[in-house]
């Protein structure tokens, strides 16, 4: 049973990792991103690829997810530079479909519809087979621990108002001096960095990648995670992120108990029972478990020195 | 006052989910039998088979129980969706193996799966029993546990080319869905009927689309006699819509799965002509004929459940091996399943009943299924099925020529 838990908050730090990044560019800053199953399909990619065909180091190929994570996502966010918000969502859209055709048609590269086998693992000759799951739950919520540390500095600072600007009315905080088209790429570029991180850490644990994988569900699953949470919150996204999971995996042991229904009515009913609690979940808090406080000078972080600019504007 | 209610409700929706979550599976975990994993497709892609497969372990799981178990101990059968996806397939596969702490995992069906839940199973040492036609499944299956109970895809197309041979077509061109499966079948048509009778490359299309209107424009270019596409019954209905209308007069070859009633029901009359071939049960086993009695179907000179069958034939393997070898541990399971299965000289049996009392008889049997007379080969791939091939007259599959091993 632990080593059950263990793997579910493996998955769990995943689906943390990508909503961090989602909130990132979505609840703070107000891009919509449908591609992060391709974001979360580059990074898985390139760590695999470098590792099984270069037989490069797992610590470098997983730096290298990240830089083609934040390539890829700056790269986009500049295609937004002449576009409106909702267009914006269809290019993310297109950009995860294109990885993901990239990967099973490309076969010499990365082995199609067969799916790429990936061998290595970091850190796996130093621990025992018992212990290993604990090793790579512990790097995972490393991973997690710096990605929430960088994004809610972002969120603390003076660029997360900025970003929040952008997010109200991006007309506004131009007329304000602030580069939008800057931050945004900027914002997109980081959160592209982060899925790229997930992935590759996705692909060293579960050692099996196919283009299947990175079907848009994936990044459904974290839309709900962000929506489910409170979006623009990151606390409130961690926790988003454990419900979702729990309500998707939960509802299997559903299973163990129920045997007057066949296994077809079952799937079925599980399915149902997830969208019905989320629906539930969002009909009694509309803004998330825990949403965003609503921005006040009376509860700001930095009160304190910004205390003399109010009385300046007096 | 009703904003606290609702909070405090939620808060304690919250709770009960994620108490479930924790606490259920130690109730599940409190007794003490063999613990069988099914991990079949009940929605998604492989939704037409999965549940027929998972019907099919529990039939063989209740009736040996009702007969005492094995090694004196009952069986417990936990049944799982893949959803036909990797993704969400591992998570049911890791629930099954740590929670469930099963022997075996049997039933998964698209070869993505099969694969994806391979580095899980090889290092927890649980049993694979799959109906995947991956040719990359025996080489990645390192420690020699996982059994294939469908023949692997160039096979199918070899027998199919074959059997399209036979009606003389002589010039063909081929289409296939980008994925493991079908793609490898392209390549055992190919290789037996030359490549000089391809009018053109052979090329993939990618399933999902909207439209399949320049890849078919593509195919029937040239006029061939015949077309052959192997691909799933969700996208082939697509294709062909846009064959018809294109008015191509040439033969459409395709594989049974993609044909079955639902493509029936969306083409309707134009439908008929289509050619289509799989591997069958053997129609004539007395196995066969019991399965048929055991689901309650109308015995017909037809196949019906082409996967269901090979769902008895993967648990009653499984449990008898476990008998032969009085142990749940993978290395002598799948020792014993080459014993039971495989070879010469043996006594044939024909359902788990008979071989349960066999092998406690001290006899060396040998199991022949439903769906196969079930041979492996070394890598646990099984050896000769039957393979049909079918026409659609009146909407209904008409049996044109059966292959038999």
């Amino acid at each position: 049973m632990s080593a059950y838990l263990i793997s579910m908050a493996t998955f769990v730090g995943f689906f943390m990792i990508l909503a961090l990044a989602l909130n990132l560019q979505w609840g703070m800053t107000g891009m919509v991103n449908f591609g992060i199953a391709g974001f979360y399909a580059l990074g898985a990619y390139t760590s695999g690829l470098l590792s099984v065909k270069l037989g490069w180091p797992v610590g470098i190929t997983i730096a290298m997810s990240c830089v083609t994570g934040l390539i890829a996502g700056g790269l986009v966010a500049l295609l937004s530079m002449r576009l409106r918000e909702d267009y914006l969502a269809i290019v993310t859209l297109g950009f995860g479909e294109i990885v993901r055709l990239i990967a099973l048609n490309e076969d010499q590269i990365t082995e199609g519809p067969r799916g790429l086998k990936i061998d290595a693992r970091p850190f796996a000759d130093m621990f025992d087979r018992e212990t290993y799951p604990l090793v790579y739950l512990g790097l995972v919520a490393a991973a997690v621990a710096v990605v929430f540390v960088i994004v809610e500095c972002i969120r603390r600072s003076p660029m997360g108002r900025t970003l929040r600007a952008i997010r109200e009315d991006d007309v506004v905080a131009e007329v304000l001096g602030k580069n939008v088209l800057r931050h945004r790429v900027q914002v997109f570029a980081l959160g592209g960095a982060f899925m790229g991180l997930a992935g590759a850490l996705y692909a060293h644990y579960v050692q099996n990648i196919s283009p299947e994988v990175f079907m848009p569900m994936v990044a459904i699953f974290i839309w709900m995670s962000v929506i489910v949470g409170g979006a623009g919150n990151n606390w409130g996204l961690l926790l988003g992120a454990g419900v979702v999971m729990t309500i998707l995996e939960g509802s299997r042991f559903m299973g163990d108990f129920i045997d007057f229904l066949d296994a077809e009515q079952l799937s079925a009913i599980r399915i149902i029972v997830i969208g019905v609690l989320l629906i539930a979940i969002l009909r009694v808090r509309p803004r998330g478990l825990i949403p965003e406080p609503k921005f006040s000078f009376a509860t700001s972080t930095t009160q304190q020195e910004r205390q003399p600019s109010t009385e300046n504007a007096k | 006052m009703t904003r606290k209610i609702t909070r405090r409700s939620a808060l304690i929706t919250g709770g009960a989910i994620a108490a479930a979550g924790v606490f259920a599976p130690n109730i599940a975990r409190a007794a003490d039998p063999i613990n069988v994993g099914s991990l079949t497709p009940n929605t998604g892609g492989g939704g037409p088979f999965g549940p027929k497969i998972t019907s099919a372990h529990k039939r063989v799981v209740e009736l040996v129980n009702s007969q005492g178990g094995v090694l004196g101990t009952t069986i417990n059968l936990f049944q799982e969706n893949s959803e036909t996806n990797p993704e969400t397939a591992v998570r049911a596969a890791d629930k099954l193996i740590n929670v469930n702490k099963v022997v075996g995992i049997l039933g998964t069906w698209s070869s993505s799966v099969t694969l994806g839940i391979m580095p899980k199973c090889q290092e927890a040492g649980v049993i694979q029993m799959c109906t995947s036609s991956s040719a990359d499944i025996p080489v990645r299956d390192e420690k020699g546990y996982v059994f294939n109970f469908q023949a692997l895809s160039p096979v199918w197309g070899r027998a199919i080319a074959r059997l399209a041979l036979r009606r003389g077509f002589k010039t063909f061109n081929l289409m296939a869905l980008n994925n493991d499966f079908t793609r490898s079948m392209m390549d055992g048509f190919t290789e037996v009927v030359g490549k000089d009778k391809l009018l053109q490359d052979s090329f993939y299309y990618n399933g999902g689309q909207s439209s399949y209107r320049s890849e078919v424009t593509q195919l029937i270019e040239k006029n061939p006699e015949a077309v052959f596409i192997p691909s799933y019954v969700t996208d082939f209905t697509s294709v062909y819509k846009e064959i018809f209308r294109q008015g191509y007069e040439g033969q459409v070859i395709s594989v049974s799965i993609s044909t079955g009633a639902k493509f029936k029901e969306a083409i309707g009359d134009a439908a008929n002509g289509i050619i289509h071939g799989l591997p069958v049960p053997p129609i004539k086993s007395p196995a066969y004929a019991e399965y048929v009695t055991e689901t309650g179907l109308e015995p017909t000179d037809g196949v019906q459940h082409p996967f269901g069958t090979a769902g008895r034939d993967q648990m009653s393997v499984l449990l008898l091996a476990i008998e032969k070898s009085g142990s749940t541990d993978a290395d002598k399971v799948s020792k014993a399943i080459w014993d039971i299965t495989t070879g010469d000289g043996k006594e044939t049996v024909y359902n788990v009943t008979d071989g349960l009392k066999a092998i406690r008889a001290g006899k060396e049997i040998n199991y022949s299924g439903a769906s196969s007379s079930v041979e492996f080969d070394k890598e646990g791939m099984v050896l000769g099925r039957d393979f049909q091939l079918a026409e659609i007259k009146d909407g209904k599959d008409v049996v044109i020529e059966r292959l038999e091993f």
